[in-house]
């Protein structure tokens, strides 16, 4: 799609984008004196419509399902092709896929889990694909992934197999739009994944041919030529103190270290892709600021969602607030 | 019309380009800034006004197009009816004459839509700040109107 497509789109994009929480109103929700009150704040932006069909501020993942479909099927509808919204709908199907492969094989039927009006194939023809054990209907990399699963089910793997095949067709399809912006995007993510994977993997003291199996696909590193896993923690901020991620893995790893959790780590890879995505700002034209759009909203939602489970879990503002991620606008 | 010489048609030519290229830029730059200003639109039509006057801004190098054809059109008595027998040479210079806003014209109407675009977003997101985003679009406004300002003292220095 040439650039010129998605001027209009743009346009809307730069209005919306007047809309998204800034930091002002996620500070108020944070520092709000229970859920109820923290919900409140969200009446005051474009989430108010769906705040009425919500009884306890414990039901708060309906509102961010229906802010999330509403986003999906606005933008949907902006742009004259829907392929760029479909590119990033990828993971429902996915997510779904392991959805119903995971309750075929515990014989469940788990239908609440599945993610439906966002993904670009309907859950329903998954469930017949599922149940048929007939997968020829579904694009060849899922296809194989999911005949993978069926053939040998290893509930470790399943998440390990699909993640990996959702981030091959994510690279490939990505490609379609010529934009260094949205190839670099998924390549700094599977980095960042795949240096999670790495400590996870160390953590666990899995063989090297587990981490083999366990690495997305690289995009500017490749942890298993850089790094054995016997070595010790310092030298793999060592090793990528040169690369684009050195500040992430520095402070991130050191956080680890000292704590054992990751969710240092997380924040900081959520924050530097956020950071990456901001560099949308300065298009005018063309599939980047909608793609950014649709980053930032998701980034919202998941802050909406640490703020609201630490409010629920009487979690003191200070923890909350170390857990927030950056904003987009 | 028939036997006309090299010069007249070298001088009509100049005449069309002026209005084709300046006109091309103008067209494909309006309806770009259009688009992103019905994006904006869409969602805040209280913006109309200001996203409005943007639009118009890459418009005017299609208009200084038109008016260098014109006075080419004129200077050489096309528009009378009655075309001069310009020489090769005179024929030429008209042709060159055109070039300025034929050129400078396309180039800066494509310029100006894209920052005019830029200011279209500008007042999406700070609606109070629209003069500025305009004047940053006027700002290329400069350079087509030194293109026009070269062709018509080209046009008034050649002797016919």
């Amino acid at each position: 799609m040439s650039h010129n497509e998605y001027i209009y789109a743009v346009g809307r994009i730069r209005s919306m984008e007047t809309r998204l929480l800034d930091t002002g109103k996620i500070d108020r929700m944070a520092e709000a004196p229970d859920a109820a009150e923290a919900l409140k704040v969200l009446g005051e932006t474009e989430y108010a419509a769906h705040l009425a069909d919500v009884g306890s501020a414990n039901d708060y993942e309906q509102i961010l399902t229906a802010e999330r479909r509403r986003v999906y099927q606005e933008l949907r509808e902006m742009l004259p092709k829907p392929d760029l919204i479909n590119l990033f709908a990828l993971q429902f199907d996915y997510h779904n896929l392991k959805v119903l492969l995971k309750a075929h094989h515990l014989k469940e039927k788990r239908d609440e889990l599945l993610e439906a009006e966002l993904g670009t194939i309907p859950p329903e023809e998954l469930v017949v694909a599922v149940t048929a054990g007939d997968f020829s209907q579904l694009p060849p990399r899922m296809a194989e992934a999911a005949e993978k699963v069926m053939a040998q089910f290893d509930p470790q793997l399943v998440d390990l197999w699909l993640d990996q095949a959702l981030y091959e067709d994510l690279a490939a399809e990505a490609k379609r739009f010529h934009s260094p912006f949205i190839e670099n995007y998924f390549a700094y993510l599977r980095d960042l994944t795949n240096i999670k994977t790495f400590l996870r993997v160390k953590r666990l003291q899995r063989s090297p041919q587990f981490l083999a199996t366990a690495l997305l696909p690289p995009g500017e590193l490749d942890l298993v030529e850089l790094l054995s896993l016997e070595a010790p923690l310092e030298e793999l901020v060592e090793r990528l103190s040169e690369t684009r991620y050195a500040e992430v893995v520095s402070e991130g790893v050191l956080n680890y270290q000292q704590t054992e959790t990751l969710t240092r780590y997380e924040k900081l890879a959520d924050d530097f892709m956020l950071n990456f995505i901001k560099e949308a700002k300065h298009y005018i034209m063309g599939p980047e600021p909608v793609a950014a759009y649709l980053l930032a909203k998701e980034n919202e939602l998941k802050m909406i969602r640490i703020i609201m489970v630490g409010k629920i879990n009487q979690l003191p503002v200070g923890a909350i607030r170390e857990r927030l991620r950056d904003v987009y606008v | 019309m028939l036997g006309m010489g090299t010069g007249i048609l070298l001088a009509i030519f100049g005449a069309a380009l002026a209005v084709l290229l300046a006109g091309i830029g103008s067209a494909i730059s309006v309806g770009r800034v259009g688009q992103a200003a019905a994006g904006v639109v869409s969602e805040d039509p209280d913006k109309f006004g200001s996203v409005l006057i943007l639009q118009a801004l890459p418009g005017t190098q299609g208009i200084y197009g038109l008016l260098v054809g014109f006075l080419i059109l004129q200077r050489t008595g096309l528009i009378g009816g009655a075309p001069a027998a310009l020489s090769l040479e005179q024929g030429l210079a008209f042709f060159f004459a055109g070039l300025p806003i034929a050129i400078g014209g396309m180039v800066s109407a494509f310029a100006q839509g894209k920052t005019a675009i830029s200011g279209v977003h500008l007042v999406a997101k700070r609606p109070e700040e629209s003069g500025k985003a305009i004047i940053f679009a006027v700002m290329v406004e400069t350079y087509a109107v030194l293109a026009l300002l070269m062709s018509i003292l080209m046009l008034f220095g050649i002797q016919v």
